[in-house]
């Protein structure tokens, strides 16, 4: 599994957008360079129309807000396709206003190199991953079997993560002074 | 009110302040963006209401738009972090520096205009709210990047006669008590 300082892959993924019956408009293809400038928080599930996976992905929904607050873009995942996606969507109360894209990663290729395919079922594990704006791998977080994820968390850490002390005021007398870009 | 009718209605025992405020906005130490962003975030650090109003509405066709931003930024982080840094340097108790502070202060890189700018407003509020360690470090890093010492001073005397203004603007503001309906 790709861990942290790594860079998060490249893909081309189709996403599910909307609910809408118009595929033009509910899907969208997402890449990694889209949201550029960006910190990301891709979280991926086992399969779409199982029990643990609702709570928490309308979990993240309703912190979307505070995910955008900080500069920060949503994106769940499974090896489900775009069309699996739309129809839980439509079938799920509380996923119909999903305010963030599903990726369908059909050919498992984004799951099997971030090395979250379990080897047992084949589907993606419940891993979560906070990539900052320069593509970098800077938290994972990954649950067996069916512990859902807590989003809070994930929120907890991306603020921690952009708290940095950036203020030269923490300068001791001798120390060189902080790099500002 | 504009920041000129303001300053016409300074009472005479502030007229120091008020000569020294119509010179400094011209001294030739500070570029019009660094004099004018100095002005902003001294009078937000200094509290008057009045002044304020005044001051952001002139300060408007002196500044860009991000510029202005950023002045208003840099009185908000240093309003925080003088707060902060202060405390970990008057307490004795030295374990506290090696805590993390864990207080967002992205402004300080997102700001987008000129770094040493940014910094020389965060040590005039630095100045304004009496934060030694701050004032320290923030007059290194603006003297590392090339600032020269008449024109940090500069600053700092533009910060200083602010503050004043604002004290009297804010006596003056006491002074008349509002009539009393019998």
């Amino acid at each position: 599994m790709l861990g942290v300082g790594e860079k998060f892959p490249s893909y081309s993924l189709t996403a599910t957008v909307g609910i809408e019956r118009d595929p033009s408009t509910a899907f969208k293809t997402i890449t990694d360079l889209e949201y550029s400038g960006k910190w990301k928080v891709y979280f991926f599930w086992p399969k779409d129309f199982t029990f643990v996976c609702p709570t928490e992905i309308a979990g993240f929904g309703k912190l979307n807000k505070q995910f955008l607050e900080r500069d920060a873009q949503l994106l769940g995942g499974s090896i489900d396709s775009e069309w699996v996606h739309h129809a839980w969507r439509n079938n799920h109360p509380d996923l119909k206003n999903l305010p963030f894209p599903m990726l369908a990663d059909i050919k498992r290729e984004l799951c099997g190199q971030l090395g979250i395919l379990d080897p047992a079922s084949g589907v993606a594990q419940r891993a979560t991953f906070i990539v900052d704006p320069d593509g970098v791998i800077q938290f994972v977080y990954v649950t067996a079997g069916a512990v859902g994820r807590n989003p809070e968390e994930v929120l907890r850490v991306l603020d921690a993560l952009q708290s940095d002390e950036l203020c030269p005021c923490n300068w001791h007398k001798g120390e060189p002074t902080l790099q500002v870009a | 009110m504009s920041l000129e009718e303001l300053m016409e209605t300074l009472p005479a025992y502030a007229r120091d302040l008020k000569l020294n405020f119509s010179s400094l906005k011209q001294q030739p130490d500070l570029n019009e963006q660094q004099t004018w962003g100095t002005i902003v975030a001294a009078t937000i650090a200094s509290r008057n209401a009045e002044l304020t109003q005044s001051v952001l509405a002139e300060a408007a066709t002196h500044l860009s738009g991000p510029a202005l931003e950023a002045a208003k930024g840099a009185a908000a982080i240093m309003g925080m972090n003088n707060v902060y840094y202060r405390f970990l340097h008057l307490t004795s108790n030295a374990n506290y520096k090696t805590i993390p502070a864990r207080l967002r202060m992205n402004v300080i890189r997102t700001h987008g205009i000129d770094p040493v700018d940014f910094e020389l407003w965060c040590a005039a509020v630095s100045a304004i709210n009496g934060c030694a360690a701050c004032v320290d470090s923030h007059e290194k890093v603006v003297r590392d990047k090339g600032m020269s010492e008449e024109a940090v001073l500069a600053a700092i005397r533009l910060a200083a006669v602010i503050h004043g203004l604002a004290t009297v603007l804010d006596a003056e503001s006491v002074r008349a008590p509002q009539p009393v309906s019998v």
